[in-house]
C-alpha cells in the first residue's frame, strides 16, 4: 500500500503549486466580494431637502 | 426675437427645442438631425417657427448655435459657429470633447462671443450651483459633484463608456487619473433619488470647475452606477438603451472656509436628465441672447450672475435644492 509520505519525487511541488492557486482563487473571490459589495455608508440622519428662496437666490 | 440654429433632435434636443419655442424669445428655430423620420416628428410637434435643416455646415446666419448632437460630435459644430463669430452653447459631457472645446477660448475671444461648454445637468447646473454656492464662502477647498440617472440613448451609452474609462480628478493642485468605477462612495441625492453609490468615472466636470475657483484644493466626479453596470462596464453594452432614462439627480457639495470656521454646503436637484438638460441649456442660450455672458469657452462656473440664470431656470421648469440641517455625512 503506498504511503503518501513516500511520494514520487515532484510532488511536493505540484502539492504546494495547487495549494498556492487555491490560496490564490480564494483571496481573488474574497477580493471580488468587497469590489461589488462594498461596505455600507450612512446616509443623512438629520435634516432634509428644500428649494432654493428668499436670500438663496439674493 | 431671436432665431437659434440647433444641431441634434435626441432626447435632449427635442427638449431644448421646446423650451426655447416655450420661451418667447425665439420665433425662428431650425433643427438638424440625421434622423429624418425622428426630425420631422418633432418639427411638426413644434409648429409655426420650426424648420428642419439638413447638414453639418452653419448657415442662415442664426444669433445662437445650439449643439446637442452625440458625444463626440460637436467640437467641429462649435468650430465652425465661432469662426463665423456666433455664439455657441453645447452640451457635452464627454472629457475628451470637452477639453477640445474648451481649447476653442482664444478664438472666441478674440471673436467676443461666449462658448458654453456643458449646458446640460452634470456637467451644466452642477456648475452653476458650485459657482453660487461658493458665493458664501471665503475660500473653496473642495467641491464633490455626483450625478444619477441618464437621459437618452446617446447619454446611456456615454454613462456606459464613462464608467470603465479613466476619470480625472484635481488633488492637492495637480491632475491625478483614477480608474474608472473605483472610489465607491455613497451619495445622498434629493428625493426620491435618494442614496446612491457613486464611482469615478470620465467625467469632465473638473475641468470646468477647477479654472473657477482659485485655490481649490480637491474637485471630484462621480456618477452613480450599479453591481451590474460595473461588471459590465468594459464590456459593449449588451442590450439597446431605453428611450429616456427615468428619474435623475444631482448632487453638488462644497466645502470651505467662512471667516475661521469650516463650512460645508450641499445643493442638488432632481429631474429627467434630458428634461434638465433641456431647461439648463435654453436657459443658457436666453442669457447669451440677453449678452450676459462673457466671450470665451468656459463652463456655466464662469457666470457672474448666478442668481438670474437660477430665476430664469426656474421658470423654465427646474428648481435646485438645499440640503439644510446637520448630516453625518458631512
Amino acid at each position: 500500500m503506498p504511503n503518501h509520505r513516500e511520494a514520487p519525487v515532484g510532488g511536493g511541488i505540484i502539492t504546494l503549486a495547487r495549494r498556492a492557486l487555491v490560496a490564490i482563487a480564494v483571496a481573488v473571490a474574497f477580493a471580488a466580494g468587497i469590489r461589488v459589495r462594498g461596505s455600507g455608508g450612512i446616509p443623512p440622519q438629520t435634516g432634509g431637502w428644500r428649494e432654493l428662496r428668499g436670500d438663496d437666490l439674493r | 426675437m431671436a432665431r437659434i440654429l440647433l444641431f441634434g433632435a435626441g432626447a435632449s434636443g427635442a427638449r431644448i427645442a421646446r423650451q426655447l419655442r416655450s420661451s418667447g424669445v425665439v420665433n425662428e428655430l431650425e433643427i438638424r438631425d440625421p434622423n429624418a423620420p425622428r426630425l420631422g416628428e418633432l418639427v411638426a410637434a413644434l409648429g409655426d417657427g420650426a424648420e428642419s435643416g439638413v447638414g453639418r455646415r452653419v448657415t442662415g446666419a442664426p444669433d445662437v448655435v445650439v449643439v446637442a448632437s452625440p458625444a463626440g460630435t460637436q467640437v467641429a459644430l462649435a468650430r465652425r459657429a465661432v469662426h463665423q463669430g456666433i455664439p455657441v452653447v453645447t452640451t457635452s459631457n464627454q472629457t475628451s470633447e470637452v477639453r477640445r472645446l474648451l481649447t476653442l477660448d482664444e478664438e472666441a475671444r478674440y471673436r467676443s462671443v461666449p462658448v458654453v461648454v456643458g449646458a446640460g445637468f452634470m456637467p451644466g447646473l452642477t456648475c452653476l450651483l458650485a459657482r453660487h454656492g461658493a458665493r458664501e464662502f471665503d475660500e473653496i477647498d473642495e467641491i464633490h459633484v455626483a450625478k444619477a440617472g441618464t437621459g437618452g440613448p446617446a447619454c446611456a451609452r456615454q454613462h456606459h463608456r464613462a464608467l470603465s474609462s479613466t476619470g480625472i480628478d484635481w488633488r492637492d493642485g495637480r491632475w491625478t487619473r483614477r480608474a474608472g468605477g473605483s472610489g465607491r462612495e455613497l451619495a445622498w441625492f434629493p428625493d426620491p433619488v435618494g442614496g446612491r453609490d457613486c464611482y469615478r468615472a470620465a467625467l469632465p466636470d473638473a475641468l470646468l470647475l477647477v479654472p473657477h475657483f482659485e485655490r481649490v484644493q480637491r474637485v471630484t466626479a462621480r456618477q452613480a452606477a450599479t453591481r451590474n453596470d460595473r461588471f459590465t462596464a468594459p464590456l459593449p453594452m449588451l442590450r439597446r438603451p431605453h428611450a429616456e432614462g427615468g428619474i435623475g439627480a444631482i448632487r453638488v457639495e462644497l466645502r470651505g472656509r467662512v471667516g475661521l470656521e469650516r463650512r460645508v454646503s450641499v445643493y442638488g436637484a432632481t429631474e429627467r436628465p434630458a428634461v434638465a438638460t433641456g431647461a439648463m441649456a435654453a436657459t443658457a442660450v436666453l442669457h447669451v441672447l440677453a449678452g450676459d455672458l462673457e466671450p470665451g469657452a468656459a463652463g456655466l462656473a464662469g457666470t457672474e450672475d448666478t442668481v438670474s440664470m437660477l430665476r430664469t431656470l426656474a421658470t423654465r421648469g427646474v428648481k435646485p435644492v438645499r440640503f439644510e440641517g446637520v448630516s453625518t455625512f458631512v
